[in-house]
């Protein structure tokens, strides 16, 4: 055997009884989920409250620290692991619900099926053998509806192990397939994440074999890997959910990368945004060094390369790979121009590779499992799974992993659980700002729009790096529009005038058709900019009209009635509608109290609002409800 | 100029800042390991802020020197970025999502009520200094949208009536405080 899986397979042996512990425990086991999302739910409280009340009780049992598992519309998550019986997940487990759960779980009920999600098996096990015990009749969440469709590869760890704990990722296979390529040449690995058919997970979906090649290639060192863990798109959180819950995916991924092109040294560039995820990665790659698996001849196979953590500081072209270079580099996050590419002048001029969390995240995988496995889930065209964040107005927010290829009317309709009550499905908005916004007749047509690059590219946008944000009918695009131009030009790095000021002219016209001023000789005007504005330096601003054009070709109905009948369907768009007292009943000095600017007024024993006070915040609607209502601005007076 | 567009450092003025409140002696503790090309410049301003809570204007010279290049572009890294202050934050801040999860559920609605209430607009602070707003970025904690925090703490989801009843409790705990 080659030197580096002995070495490989020594640690894995002396990782093994730390997981066994926890894979099958003797005593009650409790994993916490601490994440960005469970602890905005409280979960750390939770956690506490737990810790607590086991001392109090003076119960015999262990708690971990895991991941997010991907429920977060359930957070915050607690997974109880009883001996002889399978592992519960519980949601909704705020630190009041503490007391409950331990009474039904340390006691004779043995769980508590108010708040199971359902029953974590695993691989081996079904929920047959449990007949006759207390986990009987309650669901296996693995066919809920979050989760049926999907296929964990990259978070088959996440929730499962401890998010800081190296010795539960080697025992569960990880670093075998850093192991593995250590025993290839760097020109085998390649072949090897080609053959896999492998792309760019950040957006671009570009073949990452490809682009690991162009860096082999390159004269020059020492060479650089930088891990583009910048996730800036709003609505987007699938790598802050990987690096949280299992962190040395993306630090084997990033050294097999430096094997297959010769780099030396590794960043790791996090947004500001996630101090979590920092703080994770920053632990999980000391503990790879202390295990030999990263700095000077990892597993003895003379590969040196060592990683390190930096944390951006809140700017969104940062996530353009040039933009985040000159964030490195000590001056303004500014995209370059190109040539010369990452691969010959990268960061401090040196060859460079940059990749997305996802795309590093994926080659262990492909290593351990080869190629063939890999590609054996997916579509047609694009092979492996992909992560997701489904957010906005659905019913079910949380990450999925989903094969490549999988209709995303079903992600929406199935595990999202489809709009809020009484609510219909209007579009789909994935893959952040710079992306547009599908409509529901493509979503809900035959295929489902399939999850894979080329049908978003047909209709004119970009499938993108995992955000979805569901739209329904209360949401409207010229609205969403206006908001993505201003997000456009407020993270604009100001080079490009066509990008600064091409995002400025269409807020201002947005704006304007928001308002009651729309005219027709807009819409001409509105397919110009987006011509000229492809002559920007990067991305940011050749992709910032995206959503314009939505609206053009894919909401031509809704804007027509901005523009023509100026009055927003949807009543989003803040100028265009009035609040009016249509009724006199006693919820009204309560609404009137409510009004942040007193613009409910009492005359002669009545109320009514006075328009020129009114911001229009909805405070009055919410409290009086049949009171007061939401009419168009321009339409008679009622 | 070469292609990582560095700037050698002609005039460090730094010898010449008076240090009446001994902010540059504590910038320049927090620095010591601090070199240049070696992608330290978000550390050096993230250590500064944590430190001091923003980054002080006093703090240029010192990080020009520091980084071999002029005060004039250590300004532009530090406007370049929206996390980094150049003015001490106010007492209370509430920070509202600016993302399309919570736009979608009605965040502009709050945005809109909070800065009636506090007198100010988004990224400004209140007349008496008291209370702030701040535009964030989503984090991908969609499930509460709409959200604001508060010291680190997530309130949401929302209603425009909540975040009222939230700006006037921290109105009256700043007028008594």
């Amino acid at each position: 055997m080659a030197a580096p899986l002995e070495a490989y397979r020594r640690l894995q042996e002396a990782a093994r009884p730390v997981w066994e512990a926890v894979a099958r425990p003797e005593r009650p086991l409790f994993r916490v989920a601490v994440a960005t999302c469970t602890r905005a739910a409280g979960a750390d409280e939770t956690l506490a409250a737990l810790r607590e009340e086991l001392s109090r009780r003076g119960a015999e049992a262990d708690v971990l620290i895991v991941g997010c598992p991907g429920l977060c519309f359930a957070d915050p998550v607690v997974d109880v692991h009883l001996p002889g019986l399978p592992r519960v997940l519980y949601g909704r487990v705020t630190a009041d619900q503490v007391p409950r759960l331990l009474d039904a779980v340390l006691g004779e009920a043995r769980v508590l099926p108010e708040l199971a999600l359902g029953v974590v098996l695993y691989e081996e096990e079904r929920m047959e053998g449990y007949r006759g015990t207390p986990v009987e009749g309650l669901p296996d969440l693995a066919q809920s509806d979050w989760m049926r469709l999907q296929v964990r590869r990259l978070m088959a760890n996440v929730g499962h192990v401890g998010a800081e704990e190296i010795d539960h990722y080697i025992a569960r296979g990880g670093y075998e397939g850093l192991a593995k390529a250590l025993s290839m040449t760097p020109e085998e690995v390649i072949k090897e994440v080609l053959d896999s058919g492998l792309w760019g997970r950040g957006g671009a979906a570009f073949p990452t074999g490809r682009k690991w090649d162009f860096l082999r290639q390159a004269r020059g060192s020492p060479k650089y890997l930088i891990c583009n863990a910048d996730e800036g798109d709003p609505g987007a959180f699938v790598n802050r959910s990987l690096m949280e819950g299992d962190p040395h995916l993306l630090i084997e991924g990033m050294l097999i990368a430096a094997w297959a092109t010769g780099a030396s040294y590794g960043y790791i560039y996090i947004r500001d945004e996630y101090p979590l995820p920092v703080e994770r990665m920053r632990k999980a790659v000391e503990q790879a060094r202390e295990r030999g698996l990263l700095g000077e001849n990892v597993l003895g196979s003379g590969l040196s390369c060592d990683l390190e953590v930096v944390r951006g500081a809140g700017s969104y072209v940062c996530g353009e790979e040039t933009g985040l270079i000159s964030s490195l580099e000590d001056v303004r996050g500014m995209p370059k121009i190109r040539p010369p590419y990452p691969a010959q002048a990268g960061v401090f001029a040196k060859p460079t590779n940059v990749n997305n969390v996802e795309s590093y995240a994926n080659v262990p995988l492909i290593l351990r499992h080869g190629a063939g496995w890999y590609a054996s889930v997916g579509s047609e065209r694009n092979k492996g799974t992909k992560m997701f964040s489904l957010s906005g107005q659905v019913q079910r927010v949380g990450v999925l992993e989903v094969p490549l290829g999988t209709p995303v009317r079903d992600v929406i309709m199935v595990a999202g659980g489809g709009p809020p009550e009484g609510r219909k499905l209007k579009g789909l908005q994935p893959g952040g700002p710079l992306s547009g916004v599908a409509p529901a007749s493509r979503i809900l047509a035959q295929d489902g729009l399939p999850l894979e690059p080329e049908p978003f590219r047909e209709i004119g946008m970009l499938m993108g790096a995992g955000g979805l944000v569901v739209l329904d009918d209360s949401s409207c695009v010229v609205d969403l529009a206006l908001y993505f131009e201003w997000f456009a030009e407020d993270e604009s790095c100001g080079r490009c005038t066509t990008c600064f000021g091409g995002t400025r002219r269409l807020q201002e016209m947005l704006r304007r058709i928001s308002e009651g001023g729309g005219r027709p000789e807009d819409v001409p005007l509105m397919r110009l900019l987006p011509d000229a504005m492809r002559n920007a330096n990067c991305a940011h601003g050749q992709a910032a009209p995206t959503i314009i054009l939505s609206l053009l070709d894919l909401f031509q109905d809704e804007l027509q009635e901005h523009l023509v009948r100026k009055r927003c369907p949807a009543k989003a768009c803040r100028g265009l509608v009035r609040y009016e007292v249509v009724a006199q009943d006693e919820a009204l000095p309560r609404a009137a109290d409510i009004c942040p600017t007193q613009a409910i007024v009492k005359e002669d024993g009545s109320y009514r609002i006075d328009q020129a006070r009114c911001i229009r915040c909805n405070a009055c609607k919410e409290v009086a409800p049949q009171a007061i209502a939401v009419l168009d601005r321009f339409a008679e007076q009622a | 100029m070469g292609l990582t567009s560095r700037h050698s450092s002609r005039f460090t003025p730094i010898d010449f800042i008076a240090d009446d409140t001994g902010l540059v002696a504590r910038v320049q503790a927090l620095l010591d390991d601090v070199e240049p090309d070696r992608a330290q410049m978000l550390e050096a301003l993230h250590r500064i802020q944590h430190e001091l809570g923003y980054v002080p204007k006093e703090a240029i010279p010192f990080l020009a020197a520091k980084f071999k290049t002029t005060p004039a572009m250590i300004y532009g890294v530090l406007t370049f970025y929206s996390e980094i202050r150049t003015e001490p934050p106010p007492r209370v801040e509430v920070q509202w999502c600016s993302g399309p999860a919570c736009l979608l559920k009605g965040s502009r609605n709050i945005r809109l009520a909070l800065e009636a209430e506090f007198g100010c607009g988004m990224n400004e602070s209140a007349p008496d200094g008291a209370l702030g707003l701040r535009l964030v970025q989503c984090d991908g904690t969609c499930h509460l949208a709409p959200l604001v925090r508060l010291n680190g703490r997530y309130i949401g989801p929302l209603t425009v009536t909540d975040a009222i009843q939230l700006a006037r409790r921290l109105k009256e705990e700043a007028r008594r405080a």
